[in-house]
Protein backbone atom coordinates (compact mmCIF):
# COMPACT_ATOMS: atom_id res chain seq x y z
CA UNK A 1 0.00 0.00 0.00
CA UNK A 2 1.35 2.99 -1.02
CA UNK A 3 1.53 6.29 1.38
CA UNK A 4 0.11 9.70 0.94
CA UNK A 5 3.61 11.56 1.03
CA UNK A 6 4.34 13.81 3.18
CA UNK A 7 8.36 15.66 3.81
CA UNK A 8 9.34 13.83 1.05
CA UNK A 9 12.11 15.43 -0.24
CA UNK A 10 12.23 13.87 -3.78
CA UNK A 11 9.21 15.17 -5.07
CA UNK A 12 8.60 18.31 -7.56
CA UNK A 13 7.74 21.23 -6.64
CA UNK A 14 4.39 21.42 -6.07
CA UNK A 15 2.66 24.06 -9.37
CA UNK A 16 1.71 27.39 -8.02
CA UNK A 17 -2.01 27.69 -7.71
CA UNK A 18 -4.32 30.46 -9.71
CA UNK A 19 -4.80 33.11 -7.84
CA UNK A 20 -8.32 32.27 -5.88
CA UNK A 21 -7.49 28.96 -5.15
CA UNK A 22 -4.64 29.11 -3.13
CA UNK A 23 -6.93 27.68 -0.27
CA UNK A 24 -7.60 24.40 -1.67
CA UNK A 25 -5.46 21.64 -0.41
CA UNK A 26 -3.22 19.43 -2.85
CA UNK A 27 -1.13 16.93 -2.26
CA UNK A 28 0.82 14.45 -4.23
CA UNK A 29 -0.38 11.40 -5.62
CA UNK A 30 1.53 8.20 -6.68
CA UNK A 31 -0.74 6.18 -8.29
CA UNK A 32 -0.99 8.99 -11.21
CA UNK A 33 2.68 10.72 -10.46
CA UNK A 34 1.35 13.92 -9.70
CA UNK A 35 -0.58 17.08 -7.63
CA UNK A 36 -3.57 16.92 -7.12
CA UNK A 37 -6.16 19.26 -5.71
CA UNK A 38 -9.27 17.80 -3.39
CA UNK A 39 -12.33 19.44 -3.71
CA UNK A 40 -15.57 19.00 -1.22
CA UNK A 41 -19.05 19.97 -2.33
CA UNK A 42 -19.74 23.41 -3.16
CA UNK A 43 -15.55 23.90 -4.03
CA UNK A 44 -14.32 24.23 -7.49
CA UNK A 45 -10.88 24.55 -8.49
CA UNK A 46 -9.15 25.81 -12.06
CA UNK A 47 -5.73 25.30 -13.04
CA UNK A 48 -3.32 25.97 -16.35
CA UNK A 49 -0.80 23.49 -14.70
CA UNK A 50 -0.15 19.89 -15.38
CA UNK A 51 -2.17 18.72 -12.58
CA UNK A 52 -4.92 17.12 -11.00
CA UNK A 53 -8.09 17.70 -9.95
CA UNK A 54 -10.25 14.98 -7.63
CA UNK A 55 -13.25 14.48 -5.68
CA UNK A 56 -16.02 11.98 -4.05
CA UNK A 57 -19.45 11.99 -5.18
CA UNK A 58 -22.45 11.21 -3.53
CA UNK A 59 -25.79 12.14 -5.41
CA UNK A 60 -23.42 15.49 -6.18
CA UNK A 61 -22.47 16.00 -9.64
CA UNK A 62 -18.72 17.58 -10.85
CA UNK A 63 -18.66 19.17 -14.09
CA UNK A 64 -15.12 18.60 -15.85
CA UNK A 65 -14.79 21.50 -17.89
CA UNK A 66 -11.68 22.17 -20.31
CA UNK A 67 -10.44 24.22 -23.18
CA UNK A 68 -9.40 21.45 -25.68
CA UNK A 69 -6.55 23.85 -27.09
CA UNK A 70 -4.89 25.27 -24.43
CA UNK A 71 -5.44 22.75 -21.46
CA UNK A 72 -6.92 24.92 -18.95
CA UNK A 73 -9.63 23.95 -17.46
CA UNK A 74 -10.96 22.59 -14.09
CA UNK A 75 -13.84 20.69 -12.00
CA UNK A 76 -16.61 22.01 -9.84
CA UNK A 77 -18.69 19.51 -7.06
CA UNK A 78 -22.12 20.58 -6.43
CA UNK A 79 -25.66 19.72 -6.11
CA UNK A 80 -29.47 21.43 -6.02
CA UNK A 81 -30.87 21.97 -2.66
CA UNK A 82 -33.67 19.62 -4.11
CA UNK A 83 -35.89 19.42 -0.32
CA UNK A 84 -38.38 21.78 -1.31
CA UNK A 85 -38.96 20.63 -4.99
CA UNK A 86 -40.04 17.05 -4.57
CA UNK A 87 -40.02 15.60 -8.08
CA UNK A 88 -38.33 16.37 -11.39
CA UNK A 89 -41.41 17.85 -12.94
CA UNK A 90 -41.30 20.88 -10.37
CA UNK A 91 -37.69 20.90 -10.97
CA UNK A 92 -38.12 21.69 -14.31
CA UNK A 93 -41.47 24.39 -14.02
CA UNK A 94 -38.71 26.52 -11.14
CA UNK A 95 -35.19 26.10 -13.19
CA UNK A 96 -33.52 28.77 -13.17
CA UNK A 97 -35.67 30.27 -9.96
CA UNK A 98 -34.11 29.48 -6.12
CA UNK A 99 -33.95 25.60 -7.08
CA UNK A 100 -31.40 25.94 -9.54
CA UNK A 101 -29.20 29.18 -8.31
CA UNK A 102 -26.91 26.82 -7.28
CA UNK A 103 -26.64 25.25 -10.04
CA UNK A 104 -26.24 27.74 -12.23
CA UNK A 105 -23.80 29.36 -9.84
CA UNK A 106 -21.45 26.21 -9.50
CA UNK A 107 -21.66 26.16 -13.36
CA UNK A 108 -21.03 29.51 -14.63
CA UNK A 109 -18.30 29.84 -11.68
CA UNK A 110 -16.60 27.21 -13.05
CA UNK A 111 -17.03 28.42 -17.06
CA UNK A 112 -16.02 32.27 -15.89
CA UNK A 113 -12.85 31.13 -14.25
CA UNK A 114 -11.72 28.79 -17.06
CA UNK A 115 -11.97 31.82 -19.23
CA UNK A 116 -10.40 34.57 -17.14
CA UNK A 117 -7.48 32.08 -17.89
CA UNK A 118 -7.65 32.17 -21.10
CA UNK A 119 -9.62 29.08 -21.87
CA UNK A 120 -12.04 29.77 -24.75
CA UNK A 121 -16.21 29.22 -24.77
CA UNK A 122 -15.79 27.48 -28.46
CA UNK A 123 -13.28 25.12 -27.21
CA UNK A 124 -14.69 24.11 -23.98
CA UNK A 125 -15.72 19.91 -23.91
CA UNK A 126 -17.00 18.69 -20.44
CA UNK A 127 -17.17 15.90 -18.72
CA UNK A 128 -19.57 14.75 -16.39
CA UNK A 129 -19.73 12.69 -13.01
CA UNK A 130 -21.61 11.53 -9.98
CA UNK A 131 -25.60 12.05 -9.17
CA UNK A 132 -25.47 8.46 -7.80
CA UNK A 133 -28.55 7.16 -5.91
CA UNK A 134 -27.00 5.66 -2.53
CA UNK A 135 -29.29 5.94 -0.49
CA UNK A 136 -32.19 3.77 -1.70
CA UNK A 137 -36.22 5.16 -0.61
CA UNK A 138 -35.84 8.23 -0.86
CA UNK A 139 -35.69 10.71 -3.61
CA UNK A 140 -33.57 11.04 -6.56
CA UNK A 141 -31.63 13.60 -5.99
CA UNK A 142 -28.95 12.47 -8.00
CA UNK A 143 -30.89 12.09 -10.77
CA UNK A 144 -32.24 15.31 -10.04
CA UNK A 145 -29.11 16.89 -10.03
CA UNK A 146 -28.03 15.42 -13.42
CA UNK A 147 -30.79 16.53 -15.41
CA UNK A 148 -30.26 19.97 -14.44
CA UNK A 149 -26.81 19.74 -15.59
CA UNK A 150 -27.49 17.71 -18.95
CA UNK A 151 -30.02 20.60 -19.38
CA UNK A 152 -27.94 23.80 -18.28
CA UNK A 153 -25.19 22.53 -20.79
CA UNK A 154 -27.59 21.91 -23.97
CA UNK A 155 -28.96 25.78 -23.24
CA UNK A 156 -25.34 26.43 -23.29
CA UNK A 157 -24.39 24.78 -26.45
CA UNK A 158 -21.53 22.89 -24.47
CA UNK A 159 -21.06 19.73 -25.20
CA UNK A 160 -20.46 16.55 -22.96
CA UNK A 161 -17.62 14.12 -24.56
CA UNK A 162 -17.99 11.52 -21.65
CA UNK A 163 -20.00 11.39 -18.78
CA UNK A 164 -20.73 8.16 -16.27
CA UNK A 165 -23.27 9.26 -13.86
CA UNK A 166 -26.34 8.15 -11.91
CA UNK A 167 -26.45 4.15 -10.71
CA UNK A 168 -26.02 3.60 -7.14
CA UNK A 169 -22.83 4.06 -6.39
CA UNK A 170 -20.45 6.73 -4.73
CA UNK A 171 -17.18 7.52 -6.86
CA UNK A 172 -14.19 8.98 -6.69
CA UNK A 173 -12.90 11.38 -9.73
CA UNK A 174 -9.90 12.43 -10.94
CA UNK A 175 -9.50 14.89 -14.13
CA UNK A 176 -6.35 16.31 -15.70
CA UNK A 177 -7.45 19.88 -17.38
CA UNK A 178 -4.16 19.79 -19.01
CA UNK A 179 -4.87 16.16 -21.06
CA UNK A 180 -8.84 15.59 -20.63
CA UNK A 181 -7.91 12.30 -18.96
CA UNK A 182 -10.78 11.08 -16.35
CA UNK A 183 -10.35 8.25 -14.29
CA UNK A 184 -13.64 7.59 -12.13
CA UNK A 185 -13.45 4.46 -9.46
CA UNK A 186 -16.90 3.08 -8.11
CA UNK A 187 -16.60 3.02 -4.42
CA UNK A 188 -17.85 0.37 -2.03
CA UNK A 189 -20.55 1.50 0.32
CA UNK A 190 -18.43 1.66 3.46
CA UNK A 191 -18.27 5.20 2.65
CA UNK A 192 -21.49 6.10 1.95
CA UNK A 193 -22.58 7.75 4.65
CA UNK A 194 -19.24 10.08 5.34
CA UNK A 195 -20.05 11.03 1.54
CA UNK A 196 -23.30 11.83 2.33
CA UNK A 197 -22.43 13.61 5.53
CA UNK A 198 -20.42 15.91 3.65
CA UNK A 199 -23.16 16.57 1.25
CA UNK A 200 -25.17 17.25 3.82
CA UNK A 201 -23.19 19.71 5.24
CA UNK A 202 -22.99 21.85 1.96
CA UNK A 203 -26.96 21.60 1.43
CA UNK A 204 -27.38 22.86 5.13
CA UNK A 205 -24.75 25.71 4.21
CA UNK A 206 -26.28 26.81 1.01
CA UNK A 207 -29.82 26.53 2.39
CA UNK A 208 -28.60 28.99 5.28
CA UNK A 209 -27.74 31.45 2.68
CA UNK A 210 -30.69 33.96 1.64
CA UNK A 211 -32.83 33.91 -1.20
CA UNK A 212 -31.40 36.51 -2.89
CA UNK A 213 -28.32 38.92 -3.10
CA UNK A 214 -26.12 36.76 -1.80
CA UNK A 215 -25.20 34.47 -4.46
CA UNK A 216 -23.73 36.54 -7.72
CA UNK A 217 -25.50 35.47 -10.65
CA UNK A 218 -24.14 35.94 -13.75
CA UNK B 1 -9.63 11.66 23.77
CA UNK B 2 -10.90 7.87 25.14
CA UNK B 3 -9.04 6.35 21.72
CA UNK B 4 -5.58 7.35 23.26
CA UNK B 5 -5.15 4.25 25.68
CA UNK B 6 -7.54 2.08 24.16
CA UNK B 7 -6.47 -1.06 22.68
CA UNK B 8 -7.88 -3.98 21.13
CA UNK B 9 -8.52 -5.90 24.19
CA UNK B 10 -10.01 -2.67 26.01
CA UNK B 11 -12.80 -2.36 23.08
CA UNK B 12 -13.42 -6.17 23.41
CA UNK B 13 -14.06 -5.77 26.92
CA UNK B 14 -16.39 -2.72 26.78
CA UNK B 15 -18.76 -4.82 24.24
CA UNK B 16 -18.34 -7.88 26.26
CA UNK B 17 -22.28 -7.11 27.99
CA UNK B 18 -23.50 -6.38 23.70
CA UNK B 19 -22.31 -9.04 21.80
CA UNK B 20 -22.56 -12.64 22.75
CA UNK B 21 -21.56 -15.94 20.55
CA UNK B 22 -24.72 -17.21 19.57
CA UNK B 23 -26.19 -19.88 22.24
CA UNK B 24 -27.13 -22.19 19.51
CA UNK B 25 -23.24 -22.13 18.50
CA UNK B 26 -22.35 -22.82 22.11
CA UNK B 27 -24.36 -25.70 22.05
CA UNK B 28 -23.72 -27.62 18.99
CA UNK B 29 -19.73 -26.93 19.22
CA UNK B 30 -20.14 -28.44 22.55
CA UNK B 31 -21.19 -31.75 21.24
CA UNK B 32 -19.63 -31.48 18.08
CA UNK B 33 -16.31 -31.24 20.76
CA UNK B 34 -18.31 -34.31 23.01
CA UNK B 35 -16.88 -37.69 21.33
CA UNK B 36 -19.66 -39.16 23.15
CA UNK B 37 -22.52 -37.33 21.46
CA UNK B 38 -24.60 -38.15 18.54
CA UNK B 39 -25.86 -36.94 15.41
CA UNK B 40 -29.52 -36.77 17.06
CA UNK B 41 -28.26 -34.72 19.91
CA UNK B 42 -26.83 -32.28 17.62
CA UNK B 43 -30.15 -32.04 15.64
CA UNK B 44 -31.89 -31.58 19.00
CA UNK B 45 -29.63 -28.94 19.37
CA UNK B 46 -30.60 -27.39 16.67
CA UNK B 47 -33.83 -27.90 16.75
CA UNK B 48 -34.39 -26.09 20.26
CA UNK B 49 -33.29 -22.47 17.92
CA UNK B 50 -36.75 -21.87 15.62
CA UNK B 51 -34.96 -18.80 13.55
CA UNK B 52 -31.57 -20.76 13.16
CA UNK B 53 -33.22 -24.38 12.39
CA UNK B 54 -35.53 -22.58 9.36
CA UNK B 55 -32.63 -20.46 7.99
CA UNK B 56 -30.47 -23.65 7.95
CA UNK B 57 -33.07 -25.66 6.52
CA UNK B 58 -33.56 -23.25 3.61
CA UNK B 59 -29.46 -22.40 3.12
CA UNK B 60 -29.14 -26.65 2.95
CA UNK B 61 -32.19 -26.64 0.45
CA UNK B 62 -30.39 -23.56 -1.81
CA UNK B 63 -28.17 -23.26 -4.44
CA UNK B 64 -25.40 -23.29 -2.59
CA UNK B 65 -25.60 -26.75 -1.71
CA UNK B 66 -27.60 -28.27 -4.85
CA UNK B 67 -28.52 -31.39 -3.19
CA UNK B 68 -30.39 -33.73 -5.35
CA UNK B 69 -32.73 -34.53 -2.81
CA UNK B 70 -35.09 -31.67 -0.49
CA UNK B 71 -33.41 -31.21 3.07
CA UNK B 72 -36.63 -31.20 5.34
CA UNK B 73 -35.42 -32.08 8.35
CA UNK B 74 -32.73 -30.78 11.28
CA UNK B 75 -31.59 -34.68 11.58
CA UNK B 76 -31.41 -34.81 7.36
CA UNK B 77 -29.60 -31.81 7.27
CA UNK B 78 -27.29 -32.72 9.83
CA UNK B 79 -26.44 -35.95 8.54
CA UNK B 80 -25.68 -35.19 4.53
CA UNK B 81 -23.75 -31.31 5.32
CA UNK B 82 -22.38 -32.83 8.58
CA UNK B 83 -21.62 -31.78 12.32
CA UNK B 84 -18.31 -29.83 11.60
CA UNK B 85 -20.40 -27.66 8.84
CA UNK B 86 -23.35 -27.37 11.21
CA UNK B 87 -21.39 -25.66 13.97
CA UNK B 88 -19.79 -23.36 11.36
CA UNK B 89 -23.03 -22.69 10.19
CA UNK B 90 -24.81 -22.17 13.66
CA UNK B 91 -22.13 -19.06 13.95
CA UNK B 92 -22.83 -17.70 10.53
CA UNK B 93 -26.41 -17.63 10.38
CA UNK B 94 -26.78 -16.19 14.14
CA UNK B 95 -23.76 -13.62 13.88
CA UNK B 96 -25.47 -11.13 12.17
CA UNK B 97 -28.55 -11.08 15.01
CA UNK B 98 -25.16 -11.21 17.63
CA UNK B 99 -23.91 -7.62 16.70
CA UNK B 100 -27.36 -6.05 16.07
CA UNK B 101 -26.84 -4.83 20.18
CA UNK B 102 -23.54 -2.51 18.01
CA UNK B 103 -25.28 -0.14 16.09
CA UNK B 104 -22.95 3.19 14.29
CA UNK B 105 -23.70 5.54 11.99
CA UNK B 106 -20.81 4.80 9.35
CA UNK B 107 -22.23 1.87 7.82
CA UNK B 108 -25.73 0.83 7.68
CA UNK B 109 -25.97 -3.32 8.83
CA UNK B 110 -27.17 -4.07 5.37
CA UNK B 111 -24.18 -2.57 3.33
CA UNK B 112 -21.94 -4.05 5.89
CA UNK B 113 -23.30 -7.64 5.93
CA UNK B 114 -23.44 -6.99 2.14
CA UNK B 115 -19.70 -6.99 1.78
CA UNK B 116 -19.49 -9.75 4.44
CA UNK B 117 -21.50 -12.59 2.90
CA UNK B 118 -20.21 -11.24 -0.86
CA UNK B 119 -16.71 -12.26 1.07
CA UNK B 120 -18.32 -15.32 2.60
CA UNK B 121 -19.72 -16.54 -1.00
CA UNK B 122 -16.16 -15.48 -2.82
CA UNK B 123 -14.06 -17.48 -0.42
CA UNK B 124 -16.57 -20.36 -0.27
CA UNK B 125 -16.25 -20.83 -4.13
CA UNK B 126 -12.22 -19.88 -3.99
CA UNK B 127 -12.03 -22.69 -1.51
CA UNK B 128 -14.17 -24.92 -3.83
CA UNK B 129 -11.80 -24.26 -6.49
CA UNK B 130 -8.58 -24.63 -4.55
CA UNK B 131 -10.01 -27.71 -3.33
CA UNK B 132 -8.49 -29.26 0.30
CA UNK B 133 -10.30 -26.97 2.24
CA UNK B 134 -13.53 -26.83 4.31
CA UNK B 135 -15.62 -24.84 1.78
CA UNK B 136 -18.22 -23.83 4.83
CA UNK B 137 -14.90 -22.92 7.20
CA UNK B 138 -14.06 -20.38 4.51
CA UNK B 139 -17.47 -18.88 4.59
CA UNK B 140 -18.00 -18.63 7.98
CA UNK B 141 -14.54 -16.92 8.14
CA UNK B 142 -15.68 -14.61 5.35
CA UNK B 143 -18.74 -13.57 7.06
CA UNK B 144 -16.26 -13.07 10.15
CA UNK B 145 -13.40 -11.05 8.65
CA UNK B 146 -14.15 -7.54 9.37
CA UNK B 147 -16.24 -7.69 12.50
CA UNK B 148 -13.09 -5.45 14.16
CA UNK B 149 -15.00 -2.81 11.92
CA UNK B 150 -18.47 -3.14 13.62
CA UNK B 151 -16.13 -2.72 16.99
CA UNK B 152 -14.50 -0.01 16.30
CA UNK B 153 -16.82 2.15 14.61
CA UNK B 154 -19.55 1.71 17.76
CA UNK B 155 -16.73 2.08 19.96
CA UNK B 156 -14.66 4.71 18.69
CA UNK B 157 -17.21 5.86 16.02
CA UNK B 158 -14.95 9.66 15.34
CA UNK B 159 -11.76 8.36 15.04
CA UNK B 160 -13.04 5.55 12.68
CA UNK B 161 -14.47 8.49 10.76
CA UNK B 162 -11.46 10.57 10.57
CA UNK B 163 -10.13 7.01 9.50
CA UNK B 164 -12.17 6.40 6.49
CA UNK B 165 -12.15 10.49 5.63
CA UNK B 166 -8.45 9.88 5.42
CA UNK B 167 -8.89 7.15 3.01
CA UNK B 168 -11.01 9.49 0.90
CA UNK B 169 -8.89 12.53 1.17
CA UNK B 170 -5.74 10.17 -0.05
CA UNK B 171 -8.09 9.42 -2.89
CA UNK B 172 -7.65 5.67 -1.61
CA UNK B 173 -3.89 5.73 -1.81
CA UNK B 174 -4.31 4.95 2.17
CA UNK B 175 -6.12 1.96 2.72
CA UNK B 176 -9.06 1.62 5.52
CA UNK B 177 -6.69 -0.78 7.49
CA UNK B 178 -3.66 2.00 7.03
CA UNK B 179 -5.59 5.00 7.72
CA UNK B 180 -6.93 3.01 11.29
CA UNK B 181 -3.46 1.98 11.92
CA UNK B 182 -2.29 5.84 12.13
CA UNK B 183 -5.14 7.21 13.49
CA UNK B 184 -5.60 4.23 16.61
CA UNK B 185 -2.33 2.39 16.39
CA UNK B 186 -3.73 -0.39 15.61
CA UNK B 187 -6.98 -1.87 12.71
CA UNK B 188 -10.04 -3.69 12.43
CA UNK B 189 -8.31 -6.77 11.25
CA UNK B 190 -6.97 -6.17 15.07
CA UNK B 191 -9.76 -5.65 16.94
CA UNK B 192 -11.88 -8.65 14.99
CA UNK B 193 -8.35 -10.99 16.00
CA UNK B 194 -8.70 -10.13 19.74
CA UNK B 195 -12.72 -10.85 19.85
CA UNK B 196 -12.61 -14.32 17.57
CA UNK B 197 -9.92 -15.14 20.67
CA UNK B 198 -11.99 -14.10 23.35
CA UNK B 199 -14.56 -16.03 22.33
CA UNK B 200 -12.14 -18.73 21.62
CA UNK B 201 -13.27 -19.65 17.69
CA UNK B 202 -11.39 -22.06 15.86
CA UNK B 203 -7.94 -21.05 15.21
CA UNK B 204 -8.10 -20.93 11.40
CA UNK B 205 -11.11 -18.63 11.88
CA UNK B 206 -8.78 -16.35 14.56
CA UNK B 207 -5.75 -16.67 11.86
CA UNK B 208 -8.49 -15.52 8.84
CA UNK B 209 -9.69 -12.38 10.92
CA UNK B 210 -6.21 -11.25 12.31
CA UNK B 211 -4.64 -11.69 8.91
CA UNK B 212 -6.83 -11.01 6.01
CA UNK B 213 -5.04 -7.28 5.24
CA UNK B 214 -1.44 -8.82 6.35
CA UNK B 215 -1.73 -12.66 4.55
CA UNK B 216 2.25 -13.03 4.43
CA UNK B 217 1.99 -12.56 8.28
CA UNK B 218 0.19 -15.51 9.33
CA UNK B 219 2.43 -18.18 10.93
CA UNK B 220 -0.04 -20.87 10.48
CA UNK B 221 -3.07 -21.51 8.19
CA UNK B 222 -1.65 -19.59 5.42
CA UNK B 223 -3.80 -21.10 2.67
CA UNK B 224 -7.29 -20.08 4.64
CA UNK B 225 -5.36 -16.57 5.25
CA UNK B 226 -4.63 -16.25 1.69
CA UNK B 227 -8.02 -17.34 0.57
CA UNK B 228 -9.73 -14.61 3.02
CA UNK B 229 -7.27 -11.94 2.02
CA UNK B 230 -8.14 -12.65 -1.83
CA UNK B 231 -11.94 -13.27 -1.57
CA UNK B 232 -11.52 -9.60 0.49
CA UNK B 233 -11.01 -8.04 -2.63
CA UNK B 234 -13.08 -9.86 -4.90
CA UNK B 235 -16.13 -9.14 -2.89
CA UNK B 236 -15.33 -5.37 -3.19
CA UNK B 237 -15.35 -5.93 -6.74
CA UNK B 238 -18.31 -7.96 -6.91
CA UNK B 239 -19.96 -4.67 -4.78
CA UNK B 240 -19.29 -2.21 -7.08
CA UNK B 241 -19.87 -4.68 -10.12
CA UNK B 242 -16.41 -4.56 -11.59
CA UNK B 243 -13.64 -7.85 -12.91
CA UNK B 244 -10.96 -4.88 -12.84
CA UNK B 245 -8.54 -5.80 -10.04
CA UNK B 246 -7.50 -1.99 -10.21
CA UNK B 247 -11.27 -1.50 -8.29
CA UNK B 248 -10.43 -3.17 -5.27
CA UNK B 249 -7.78 -3.46 -2.92
CA UNK B 250 -4.33 -4.94 -4.26
CA UNK B 251 -4.18 -8.49 -4.03
CA UNK B 252 -0.96 -10.09 -2.40
CA UNK B 253 0.90 -11.76 -5.01
CA UNK B 254 2.11 -14.57 -2.68
CA UNK B 255 -1.73 -15.29 -1.63
CA UNK B 256 -2.59 -16.74 -5.24
CA UNK B 257 0.25 -18.99 -5.22
CA UNK B 258 -0.58 -20.13 -0.97
CA UNK B 259 -4.11 -20.36 -2.10
CA UNK B 260 -2.57 -22.69 -5.12
CA UNK B 261 -4.76 -20.75 -7.62
CA UNK B 262 -4.28 -18.87 -10.33
CA UNK B 263 -5.53 -14.75 -10.64
CA UNK B 264 -7.42 -16.08 -14.43
CA UNK B 265 -10.41 -17.08 -11.71
CA UNK B 266 -11.36 -13.69 -10.64
CA UNK B 267 -14.24 -13.00 -13.30
CA UNK B 268 -15.76 -16.56 -12.66
CA UNK B 269 -16.07 -15.84 -8.77
CA UNK B 270 -16.94 -12.46 -8.44
CA UNK B 271 -19.70 -13.31 -10.85
CA UNK B 272 -19.96 -16.58 -9.25
CA UNK B 273 -21.20 -14.96 -5.86
CA UNK B 274 -23.20 -11.80 -7.41
CA UNK B 275 -25.37 -14.97 -8.61
CA UNK B 276 -25.65 -16.17 -5.40
CA UNK B 277 -25.72 -13.34 -2.95
CA UNK B 278 -29.82 -12.37 -3.72
CA UNK B 279 -30.60 -16.29 -2.65
CA UNK B 280 -28.40 -16.42 0.25
CA UNK B 281 -29.18 -12.77 1.89
CA UNK B 282 -32.38 -13.09 2.16
CA UNK B 283 -32.16 -16.54 4.14
CA UNK B 284 -29.16 -14.60 6.01
CA UNK B 285 -30.81 -11.47 7.20
CA UNK B 286 -34.43 -12.96 7.25
CA UNK B 287 -35.68 -13.36 10.48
Amino acid sequence: MMALVSGRTDLPPMPPPLPGFEHVRRSWNNQFQSYAARILPGEFYVTRQKEGVATTLGSCISACIRDRVTGIGGMNHFMLPATEVSDLASMKAVNLSDATRFGNYAMEHLINEIMRNGGRRQNLEVKLFGGGRIISGMTDVGLANITFVRDYLDIESLPVVAEDVGDIFPRMVMFFPATGVAKVKRLRSLHNNVILDEERRYIDSIKKQPVSGEVELF
Amino acid sequence: MNSAAATPDDLIRDISGLVTLPDVYLRVNRLVEDPNSSNADIARAVGQDAAFTAKLLKLANSALYNFPASVDTVAKAVTIIGTAQVRNLALSLSVANSFAGLPNDLVSMRNFWKHSLLCALAARELCKLARRCDPDALFTAGLLHDIGELIIFNRLPEQARDALLMVLDSQEEIGVPEAEDRLLGFDHARVGAALARQWNLPATLQACIAWHHAPARAEAHGREVALIHIANSLAQLAEVDSIEPADAPAIDPAAWTAAGLDPEVVEAVVRKAQEEFGEIEKIFLGQ
